[in-house]
């Protein structure tokens, strides 16, 4: 259960300040699929930032199951980042001097599983966007939607408990953006993890409970696409 | 902990393995040199004082020396310590010396010298002074009017331009010698020594009894017992049996005596050495620095990515740590390769002073060791510390900068 109340984020000072976010309050349910949209530059990643606490609002509260996460310190966030929490970055953010297999490995090295389990652990992700056989290249071997699923695949395979995803399938064509969010959509039938993703694709809707439409650091609307069975 | 290690190490092997080949090679090249730079001036200044400490030995100071204690002039009773010394186990030989300050003359030219009393058989035993006879012969037992003459008094031997000479004195020159207290004598020149070291050729040599006719002395005074041992290395040991043996002079060994003369005639060489093993290290240590900070500059996005999706702040700053050990422990293996051919080369072609001083750079293992071991820990201190400090940075500002 994520709670966010009056969230906001300054860039800069003064008169150069840049309100990204100017006040957003919501709340998610656990097992939800969310979706946020908004022109560029109405404030998606950094909301994304700031609820995958790689970045702190400036002003508001956020909770996520009643922890206060804002206030907590630097290893705990750390800690938290990587058991609890994926994130696919919209510039990909891979390591080039590893492999697809060990950008995905050494997360699962980190969190004490073993070196084979790791291996198996990412070569599974990996399998699941589809790049099994790829998965010995470095990122500049590979093409820009190969390295947006390897990031895909090293948000997912630790099954984290919620993820957020920016514009995961910015750069995949009509088939492999459906791989990914039937991923998505598996991993929240079987696990229930909680999925906020930014899309700018209006199709992207059907496979989502909820969308949030953000405008100049604002909610402009949030909406419940569809009844989930679930819910 | 143990999985920031697992971590740090995966880190690392990967930006080893798919790093920027070049860049490596240039790193380790210049991490060679800088411990080439630690270690190999040291090596020559090394070889230098262990060429003086060397003469040391051969002539005036055998491996110990016993020296008249107080304000005595002599030992007075030399005979009663040598035969102290000579019962002392581990001890080769020993034999005593007399010296004085004496002026000699030849043809109107005029030095100043000591001359050393010395009894002949005796010396070959201990000395190389029988050995380095380059013209003419050494002295016998019965010579009691002979003299031996330093090569640098000599007019057209290495180094007699420095100081005065006696001019043209060859083998069966006559030569006039006044003592300190006034007693003159003439000597034929037996032989000229030669031993490129200037306290063996600015003196001269005569017959232990010519020293004591001459003083007056009563046949037990020396100046100096000079000795020498079984086997290197055992010269503090030597020396602490003979002091327990009772003898009741001060006894030295060669490295008592050597640093204070190296202290002397060294004295603007060490300072060098000192301030060039600083400044080395200073320079050493900046280098590294700079080159890991460089680094870790570098690859700050990687940083705030591996920040941003879990790994510990601890692996990333231990793989730098493993990383600039990994560049150090190379640089320092090139050098060390570099090191042992410039030795080698060295130890066969010596550096040459005036024409016939060599030069041979010694190798200290002890200092090598060290040098080793500093540049590691100073490898560590350099990996961990730009790391952490971009480590502590915002993850946004690491991989978006700003
Ligand atoms: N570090 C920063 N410094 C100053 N302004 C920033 C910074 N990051 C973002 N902004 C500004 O904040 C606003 C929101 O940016 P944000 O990246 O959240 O937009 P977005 O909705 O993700 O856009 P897009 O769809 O193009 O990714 C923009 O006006 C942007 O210019
Ligand atoms: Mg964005």
């Amino acid at each position: 259960m994520i709670i966010v109340k009056n969230l906001k984020r300054f860039y800069g000072t003064g008169a150069n300040t840049v309100k990204a976010l100017d006040g957003v309050t919501f709340e998610i349910k656990e097992g939800e699929i969310v979706a946020i949209m908004g022109a560029s530059g109405s404030g998606k990643t950094t909301l994304l930032r700031i609820l995958a606490l790689l970045d702190d609002a400036t002003e508001g509260v956020y909770t996520i199951q009643g922890l206060e996460v804002s206030s907590l310190p630097e290893s705990e966030r750390s800690y938290y980042r990587l058991t609890e929490v994926g994130y696919v970055f919209q510039d990909y953010a891979l390591i080039n001097e590893m492999s697809a297999a060990e950008n995905v490995y050494v997360l699962s090295l980190m969190e004490g599983k073993s070196k084979k389990d790791s291996y198996e652990t990412a070569l599974e992700a990996l399998a699941k966007v589809g790049l099994k056989d790829k998965h010995a290249r470095i990122p500049d071997e590979l093409s820009g939607g190969e390295k947006q699923r390897v990031a895909i695949a090293r948000a997912i395979a630790k099954k984290p408990h919620i993820l957020f995803a920016d514009e995961p399938c910015a750069n995949l064509d009509t088939t492999n953006s459906r791989q990914v969010l039937e991923v998505f959509k598996e991993l929240n039938e079987k696990y229930g993890q909680t999925i906020v993703m930014v899309t700018h694709e209006p199709w992207h809707i059907e496979y989502v409970d909820r969308v949030i439409t953000l405008k100049d650091g604002i909610i402009i609307s949030d909406e419940r696409e569809k009844t989930h069975p679930s819910s | 902990m143990i999985n920031d290690i697992k971590v740090g190490a995966l880190i690392a092997y990967c930006s080893i393995k798919r790093g920027n080949k070049k860049t490596l090679a240039f790193i380790v090249f210049v991490l060679s040199l800088i411990f080439l730079n630690l270690v190999f001036l040291p090596s020559m200044i090394g070889g230098l004082s262990g060429m003086f400490t060397g003469f040391m030995q051969d002539y005036p100071y055998g491996d110990i020396v016993i020296e008249p204690g107080g304000d005595n002039t002599y030992i007075n009773n030399a005979d009663n310590v040598l035969q102290i010394v000579r019962a002392v186990n581990g001890v080769r030989a020993a034999t005593k010396r007399l010296d004085a300050a004496a002026s000699i003359e030849h043809k109107q030219k005029v030095v100043g010298s000591t001359i050393t009393g010395i009894l002949p058989a005796e010396e070959y035993d201990i000395s190389r002074y029988p050995y380095i006879i380059s013209e003419g012969d050494f002295l016998g037992e019965l010579s009691r009017d002979e003299i031996i003459i330093g090569a640098m008094l000599v007019e057209g031997y290495f180094g007699s331009e420095i100081y005065d000479n006696l001019g043209q004195v060859r083998e069966g020159s006559l030569v006039d010698v006044t003592y300190s207290n006034g007693v003159k004598r003439t000597y034929k020149v037996k032989g000229i020594m030669e031993g490129t070291f200037e306290v063996v050729d600015l003196n001269a040599l005569v017959h232990y009894k010519e020293i004591e006719d001459v003083y007056g002395l009563n046949g037990t005074e020396a100046t100096r017992v000079v000795v020498r041992i079984n086997k290197q290395g055992t010269e503090d040991i030597v020396k602490e049996k003979i002091i327990s043996a009772g003898v009741k002079e001060p006894a030295f060994t060669w490295a008592d005596k050597s640093d204070k003369i190296l202290r002397q005639a060294m004295q603007s060489i060490g300072a060098i050495n000192v301030m060039s093993k600083f400044v080395s290290l200073v320079v050493g240590a900046a280098l590294i620095l700079i080159i890991i900070y460089i680094n870790v500059l570098n690859r700050k996005k990687e940083i705030g990515i591996l920040k941003a999706v879990g790994i510990t702040p601890g692996s990333i700053v231990l793989s730098y740590a493993f990383l600039s050990m990994f560049y150090v422990l190379m640089g320092i293996f090139v050098g060390l390769i570099l090191y042992f051919t410039l030795m080698l080369y060295f130890q066969a072609n010596p550096f040459r002073m005036y024409e016939s001083i060599k030069i041979r750079p010694e190798i200290d293992y002890l200092f090598l060791i060290q040098n080793i071991l500093t540049m590691l820990v100073l490898s560590v201190i350099a990996g961990i510390l730009p790391a952490w400090m971009v480590s502590k940075e915002s993850i946004l500002k690491a991989i978006w900068g700003r």
